[in-house]
C-alpha cells in the first residue's frame, strides 16, 4: 500500500460510520485460511478503537479469537472513497452506553426495513486500529462538503434564543425557527412525551402542511419512539432502500373526523432522519425530530449540537411549566364577548374526551377535557378568562398529577384551534393566564357513553 | 461442479469481495470486478486490479489461500466460496468480460437508487489480473439463521 501523504485518523473517516455503505471485514483462522464478509454496523469508540456488530457471522467471531488480526474496509458515504484499516481484536462488549447506543440504532433501522427483532444486537467486538490507508480510485472521488460549518457557534446562538423566551410557545418557535436559519434544517417536529398515555404528541412543527400539531405516536414506534424509549439519539442516513410505509396515506380532515386521530406529518421521500430526546432532570420529556431529502444530512457534529439544543429546550420547557403556575398580575387585556350570532356547536365525547367543533375533530384526551371544561364554565357563568393555577387545582379535570404538562397541553390546544381556523380560540393573556374566544353562540353537548 | 444456481449467481451483477492472508496470517481485503465459472469444473475465474489491491495480488501469488463473497445488492443474498487460487495478468478477452461486469453492476446499483459517481470509485480493472480459483466449499452468507451453513463441497 502506498503511504498516504496525510496521516489519516478515525475522526477523518466520520462519514464511513453512517451505516450507509456496508463495510467489509476479513479475518483468518489459525492456519491463515481467510474469511470475508460484509458488516452491518461499525462504530467509532475513540480515536484508536472501532466496534463491530457481528450478529450473524460466527466464523469471523471464531477467527479473531484464534488470530486477533483483522482487516476492515470502510467506504465514505459521501463520495465512496475507500479506506483499509488494520485491526487487532481487543475485547467484546455486551452492555454499557456504547452497546445501548448501537443496539438502538440497529433496532430503529431494522424496524424500518421490516426486520424488527431479526437484527437483535448480541455483542460488539472492539478492535484497536493499527493503521489507516486510503485505497486509490480510478475516478476522482467527489469533493466532500465545503468549508466546515461552525455548529458550536450556531448551537450557542440557538441556546441563547431559547433562554430568552419565557413560555412554551416562544421556546418551541425559537428553537425550530433558529434550526432553520442557523442550521438550514427545514422540516422538523417537537413532540412532548405524555407518560400516562405512553405517547408522544406533536406540539411544534416546521415545514409541514398541515402542521400535524396534536398528532401522536406510541413510544417505541419509529425513530421518534425509539429515541424517547431509549433516551438516546437515533439517526438514519440513507433511507433509499427502506420501504416507505404509509406514504400513500396522508390523512385528510375527513379522515381525522372519522378516526379521531391527527396524522403525523412526514416527508414521503426523506433520505435522512434524526430524533433527539429532550432530557431534563434525568427524565425524557420529549423528542426533537428533523428530516431531510439529502443523504447523510446529519453529521456527527450535528448530533452533538442538537443534543445540546435539545437539553436547553428541555430545561426551558420544564421551567416554563413551573413559572406558568405563578399568574402574572392582571393585564389590561380584556376578552371580548362574542359578537357573531352564528351558533357554534361543540360536542364532547366522554369516552375518549374527544371534542368536535361544528363537526370538525379538534383533539382528545386531557387537552380535550381542558377545552370542554373551559367551555362548560363559560356556559354556566359566562367566564372567558382562566389561570393555569386554577385549572391545575380543578379536581374535575383529573389531570395526571405526577407531571401535568399543563402549559404545553394548552399550547397544543391553542395551536390546534388556530390551525383548524375554528370559531373557538384560546389566547395567552400573559404568563399563566388564558382567554377563551368564541366567535358565535356556544351550544355544548355531551354524549355520555 | 457446485450447481447451476451458484454458478448463475456469481455471473450475475453481484458485488464481489476477496479475502486472502499473508505468511504472517494477516488477513487482507480486495475486490473483484467480474467472475465466471469454467464449464464442468470446480473452478471459477475472477478479475481484480493489481493497482487497487496490490496486497491481495501478492498474497495470492505467495500462498493462494482465498475466500470470495458474492452479495446481491437488492436483497443481500450472499454466498462465500473458499478454496485455492493462482494468479496471472489478465488477457484482453478477460478484461473485456470484466468491463461488461462493471457496466452491469453499475446499472444494477443505479436501479436501486445509487448515484453512478458513488459506485465507480470502488470498481477498477486497472492493471488487471486473472484469479483462477479451485473451489473447495460454498457457504450461505445471507444475514439470517442459515448464515455460515456449508451448502457444497467437492465429493471425495
Amino acid at each position: 500500500m502506498t503511504p498516504t501523504p496525510i496521516r489519516l485518523t478515525l475522526a477523518d473517516l466520520e462519514a464511513c460510520f453512517e451505516g450507509v455503505i456496508p463495510s467489509i471485514i476479513s479475518t483468518a483462522d489459525a492456519d491463515g485460511l481467510p474469511n470475508i464478509s460484509y458488516l452491518s454496523h461499525v462504530a467509532m469508540v475513540d480515536d484508536r478503537h472501532v466496534a463491530l456488530s457481528n450478529q450473524f457471522f460466527a466464523k469471523t467471531a471464531a477467527n479473531i479469537r484464534l488470530n486477533p488480526h483483522a482487516m476492515l474496509l470502510l467506504v465514505d458515504a459521501r463520495n465512496s472513497a475507500q479506506y483499509r484499516l488494520e485491526l487487532v481484536f481487543a475485547h467484546t462488549l455486551e452492555a454499557g452506553p456504547l452497546f445501548d447506543h448501537i443496539a438502538l440504532q440497529i433496532d430503529a433501522s431494522s424496524a424500518q426495513v421490516g426486520m424488527a427483532g431479526i437484527m437483535k444486537l448480541r455483542n460488539l467486538d472492539v478492535f484497536r486500529v493499527t493503521s489507516i490507508a486510503a485505497i486509490p480510485s480510478q475516478v476522482q472521488t467527489a469533493e466532500t462538503r465545503g468549508p466546515k460549518r461552525n455548529r458550536l457557534t450556531a448551537a450557542a446562538r440557538i441556546a441563547e434564543a431559547i433562554a430568552a423566551e419565557a413560555d412554551a410557545d416562544g421556546i418551541i418557535d425559537a428553537m425550530l425557527e433558529r434550526l432553520r436559519t442557523e442550521f438550514g434544517f427545514e422540516h422538523g417536529l417537537l413532540l412532548q412525551l405524555y407518560e400516562e398515555r405512553n405517547q408522544l404528541i406533536t406540539i411544534g412543527s416546521m415545514g409541514y402542511v398541515p402542521s400535524g400539531i396534536g398528532s401522536d405516536i406510541p413510544v417505541d414506534e419509529g425513530v421518534i419512539g425509539a429515541a424517547a424509549a431509549g433516551g438516546r439519539l437515533v439517526k438514519l442516513s440513507d433511507m433509499s432502500r427502506i420501504r416507505r410505509f404509509g406514504a400513500a396515506v396522508r390523512g385528510s380532515s375527513a379522515d381525522e373526523n372519522r378516526t379521531r386521530a391527527i396524522p403525523l406529518p412526514g416527508m414521503p421521500d426523506a433520505m435522512s432522519q434524526i430524533a433527539v430526546p429532550l432530557i431534563a432532570a434525568g427524565v425524557v420529556r420529549g423528542v426533537l425530530f428533523l428530516e431531510s431529502r439529502d443523504r447523510i444530512a446529519f453529521t456527527g457534529e450535528d448530533e452533538a449540537a442538537l443534543a445540546m439544543i435539545a437539553s436547553q429546550a428541555a430545561m426551558a420547557l420544564a421551567l416554563s411549566e413551573k413559572l406558568s403556575l405563578e399568574t402574572e398580575p392582571q393585564r389590561p387585556v380584556r376578552v371580548q364577548p362574542p359578537t357573531s350570532e352564528k351558533t357554534v356547536q361543540v360536542v364532547h365525547h366522554r369516552f375518549d374526551d374527544s371534542v368536535f367543533v361544528d363537526g370538525d375533530y379538534v383533539i382528545k384526551g386531557v387537552a380535550g377535557r381542558l377545552l370542554a371544561s373551559m367551555l362548560e364554565q363559560h356556559k354556566e357563568s359566562g367566564r372567558l378568562e382562566f389561570t393555569n393555577r386554577e385549572i391545575r387545582l380543578d379536581a374535575a379535570l383529573k389531570l395526571p398529577d405526577f407531571k401535568d404538562n399543563l402549559e404545553t397541553r394548552l399550547l397544543l390546544l391553542r395551536r390546534r384551534l388556530d390551525e383548524k381556523r375554528l370559531p373557538i380560540r384560546l389566547a395567552r393573556l400573559g404568563r399563566g393566564r388564558i382567554g377563551l374566544l368564541i366567535e358565535g353562540q356556544l351550544r355544548l353537548s355531551k354524549d355520555v357513553v | 461442479m457446485f450447481g447451476d444456481e451458484i454458478a448463475g449467481f456469481i455471473e450475475s451483477p453481484v458485488m464481489q469481495i476477496i479475502g486472502s492472508s499473508n505468511a504472517a496470517r494477516r488477513p487482507e481485503i480486495g475486490r473483484a470486478v467480474g467472475a465466471w465459472t469454467s464449464t464442468g469444473s470446480d473452478t471459477i475465474n475472477l478479475v481484480t486490479s493489481a493497482w487497487q489491491w496490490p496486497e491481495t495480488v501478492a498474497n495470492l501469488r505467495e500462498n493462494g489461500r482465498i475466500a470470495v463473497t458474492f452479495a446481491r445488492p437488492s436483497d443481500y443474498v450472499s454466498y462465500q466460496l473458499k478454496g485455492q487460487a493462482t494468479i496471472r495478468p489478465a488477457e484482453p478477452d478477460e478484461v473485456e468480460r470484466s468491463s461488461q461486469y462493471i457496466v452491469a453492476i453499475v446499472s444494477t446499483q443505479m436501479r436501486l437508487g445509487m448515484l453512478p459517481e458513488l459506485i465507480m470509485p470502488v470498481l477498477s480493472n486497472r492493471d488487471p489480473m486473472l484469479i483462477t480459483m479451485r473451489v473447495a466449499s460454498v457457504f450461505v452468507q445471507t444475514p439470517g439463521s442459515r448464515a455460515g451453513e456449508r451448502i457444497w463441497s467437492p465429493t471425495p
